[in-house]
């Protein structure tokens, strides 16, 4: 009787214990994020997770809001320290870099069984795939296309939209005596203006770096004369658009946050820009209201940037609840209500103004090589300013961003020898 | 009687042993209440100047893992043949030189505007500190649209006087953009100077002032010989201070320009942070940090025995 109520006692005190063991804790997955949590999309998103949360009662979803500019160097830093988050926005650019440092998860088990597979763009999994390993999952697509002002080109008697660099020039001088505001507008600093480079290269028929046959990456420009004329042309035409008043002398200084307020505040008539306007449009609905989308101007060929903004999935300690996130993400609820209009699934198509015309730009898409590019973005941003601010002549500029490519891949280990 | 004396003489003895254990118990309190300062100066101070030290003659590339190794003196030459590392130390001297005189003569200023007996003078001192208050990120995102040639109110103020004749990208430029950030910083540190120096100012004795008067001395004059004298001290405290917080500083530079345009304002501190987290070579930031630090200790050594000097004799 005595063992009795000592070993009821004992279990009385042990029970609680043991409940709360099986009774597990909701796993929180750290996300961070770029948003403006004061756009729709954001808002939109913050909705949806809420909702997943409720009918996910064992995942808690903590975000933390980065800004972009911030955001790379802070994942670098985490990274390192081995404190990276479950999940987190960021930059094609930083898929290589990721990869290198192995903070990566291999999703290509988990997408191999996942049923929505076959709705997402086939070519945005691909630019996330490295050695056949799908390291990360598109958030949306930022495709550019040409924003153009159609009122100011209407009093610069300019009939249609410019196709090609030639007549984006002419359009542009015509536009600044009609108008008396600047025909175009770039972005000489930040993370855009690499993006803006390498979609004037890729028109011009030139890539930064080329993959050799052992895998490697090389920038080929000095070996290659006919790459590197076509190179020194890009800069030219950066050149052409200042000497001959196509965009503001202070463009050179425009991070993206000027060129996208600038442009939908009637600054200037066109902009090589994406979707994401539409936010801009509803805070600017008087001056944004003529505002159409037309494919950029061509040099060579027809290309823009095809900006896959990824979500980057981190080797977690929850693998499975990350990916049960990761992928609600992508699913049609979600994509419908945060990325109407710049959705990675193909049947989310957008509207009239802000989606399709965007999105059927895809086949043209040109994204940057799966390299570490931290120091090639700068120095691609650095070259902008050698012809713009410096006034260096494009041959040279062309020629140092080629050095400086292969001492960059020389750097992380990734050049090609061949 | 010898009793008497062995106890006499034993006394002091005792005395001496008890004096010596209170010694040694004050001594092991005193170390007790350090230990805890000197913990957080090894562990958040010595171990990371350390560790800086040693990974400055490694190899180590923040996301290539197998980049591993000795380095000798590479990194320091990789430093030293950058051709951006002349020009970053060129900028580090100006940025300096100008924040702390520009600093020196607004706080001196200003401690001698407020040093008057005027009315409202309470919230004048209080007023002057409010640039020092503010967050450097806060102070250099406002000025950044301050500055700016398309929305900006210095620049529409500028023209309107008849300043400039059209907006001016100051951030931009590649001549401008030290000097303006320089502006800014000066804007924001020389509340520092004038509270020190006010309260300097405070304590040169009137009569003097008086005497001098009486004898003939004018204002300048007076401020001369008998003021500037009296603020030696602190001043040179002052400017040597700023002088080592102002080379290191990161913030406002790297909030505003982030070294740029080309690199035009890129201080030694932005240099290391770039090598770090954009080349991704931290035995390059390293190797550049300690040159850094090797600079500012040689500045704080002349400092300490130019003092001494003086003090000794």
């Amino acid at each position: 009787m005595r063992l009795l109520k000592i070993g009821l006692l004992v279990g009385a005190l042990v029970a609680p214990l043991l409940a709360s063991a099986v009774r597990a804790e909701p796993v929180t997955l750290d996300f961070w994020v770029a948003w403006d949590p004061t756009q729709a999309d954001a808002k939109a998103a913050i909705g949806q997770i809420a909702e997943f949360e409720k009918t996910h009662p064992n995942i808690k979803i903590k975000t933390q809001t980065i800004a972009f500019d911030a955001l790379h160097d802070k994942l670098t830093a985490s990274v390192a320290a081995g404190q990276a988050p479950d999940l987190s926005w960021g930059l094609v650019e930083w898929l290589g870099e990721l990869n290198r440092m192995n903070a990566l998860a291999d999703l290509t088990p988990c997408a191999a069984k996942w049923p929505e597979r076959d709705n997402i763009y086939p070519n945005a999994l691909q630019a996330l795939t490295v050695d056949g390993k799908l390291l990360a999952l598109p958030n949306y697509l930022g495709l550019r296309g040409l924003l153009y002002h159609e009122g100011q080109l209407k009093q610069a008697g300019v009939a249609a939209p410019p196709k090609t660099w030639a007549e984006l020039i002419e359009a542009a001088q015509k536009i600044k005596q009609a108008t008396g505001k600047f025909g175009f507008g770039i972005a000489g600093r930040g993370v855009r203006s690499p993006q803006e480079l390498l979609m004037y290269l890729a028109q011009n028929d030139v890539e930064v770096a080329k993959r050799q046959s052992d895998g490697k990456y090389k920038n080929d420009w000095a070996d290659n004369p006919g790459e590197m004329k076509h190179a020194t042309e890009v800069f030219a035409f950066y050149r052409q658009m200042l000497d001959k008043n196509v965009i503001a002398p202070q463009a050179a200084g425009w991070g993206w946050e000027e060129e996208d307020t600038n442009f939908s505040l009637g600054q200037y008539a066109m902009v090589i820009d994406g979707a994401w306007m539409s936010g801009r449009a509803e805070q600017n609905p008087e001056s944004m209201k003529d505002v159409r989308v037309v494919p950029p101007p061509a040099g060579l060929k027809s290309a823009t940037f095809f900006e896959i903004n990824p979500f980057f999935v981190y080797k977690s300690k929850h693998p499975e609840e990350t990916w049960e996130f990761a992928s609600f993400m992508l699913s049609h609820a979600f994509q419908s209500a945060v990325n109407p209009n710049r959705s990675p699934r193909t049947d989310v198509q957008g509207d009239e103004i802000w989606g399709k015309p965007f999105t059927s730009l895809t086949p043209i898409g040109v994204s940057f090589p799966p390299v570490a590019l931290g120091s090639i973005t700068r120095d691609m941003e650095e070259s902008i300013g050698r012809v713009l601010l410096k006034n260096e002549e494009p041959a040279s500029v062309a020629a140092w961003l080629g050095k400086a490519v292969n001492k960059s891949l020389r750097q992380t280990g990734e050049i090609s020898t061949q | 009687m010898a009793a008497v004396e062995h106890a006499v003489m034993a006394q002091p003895a005792s005395e001496s042993r008890r004096a010596a254990r209170r010694q040694d118990h004050v001594r092991r309190i005193a170390i007790l209440f350090l230990a805890p300062a000197a913990a957080f100066l090894l562990v958040l101070i010595a171990y990371p100047l350390c560790n800086v030290l040693w990974v400055s003659f490694r190899y180590a590339n923040l996301v290539d893992p197998t980049t591993t190794g000795f380095a000798g003196f590479d990194n320091y030459a990789t430093i030293l043949s950058d051709e951006e590392f002349a020009p970053a130390l060129w900028h580090t001297f100006t940025w300096t030189a100008f924040s702390v005189a520009g600093e020196y003569a607004l706080g001196l200023t200003a401690a001698i505007a407020l040093a008057q007996p005027i009315r409202g003078r309470a919230i004048f001192r209080g007023i002057v500190v409010v640039p020092w208050v503010i967050p450097i990120a806060i102070a250099g995102l406002n000025w950044i649209w301050l500055l700016n040639p398309d929305y900006g109110l210095i620049n529409a103020w500028m023209v309107r006087l008849g300043l400039i004749a059209h907006p001016r990208d100051w951030l931009g430029g590649i001549d401008t953009a030290l000097l303006a950030v320089t502006f800014v910083n000066v804007w924001r540190s020389f509340p520092f100077y004038t509270i020190s120096l006010l309260a300097a100012l405070q304590a040169v004795p009137r009569e003097l002032h008086e005497a001098a008067a009486m004898d003939g001395a004018g204002p300048i004059r007076r401020f001369f010989v008998i003021t500037m004298p009296h603020l030696k001290a602190v001043s040179l405290t002052l400017i040597f201070l700023h002088i080592i917080w102002t080379a290191i500083n990161f913030d406002f530079m790297w909030v505003m320009t982030a070294g740029g345009p080309l690199n035009s304002s890129q201080t030694m501190p932005v240099m290391i942070y770039k090598y770090a987290m954009q080349d991704h070579d931290v035995g390059a930031a390293c190797a550049l940090a300690s040159m850094s630090m090797g600079f500012m200790v040689t500045i704080f050594f002349a400092y300490y025995y130019g003092v001494r000097r003086k003090g000794a004799r």
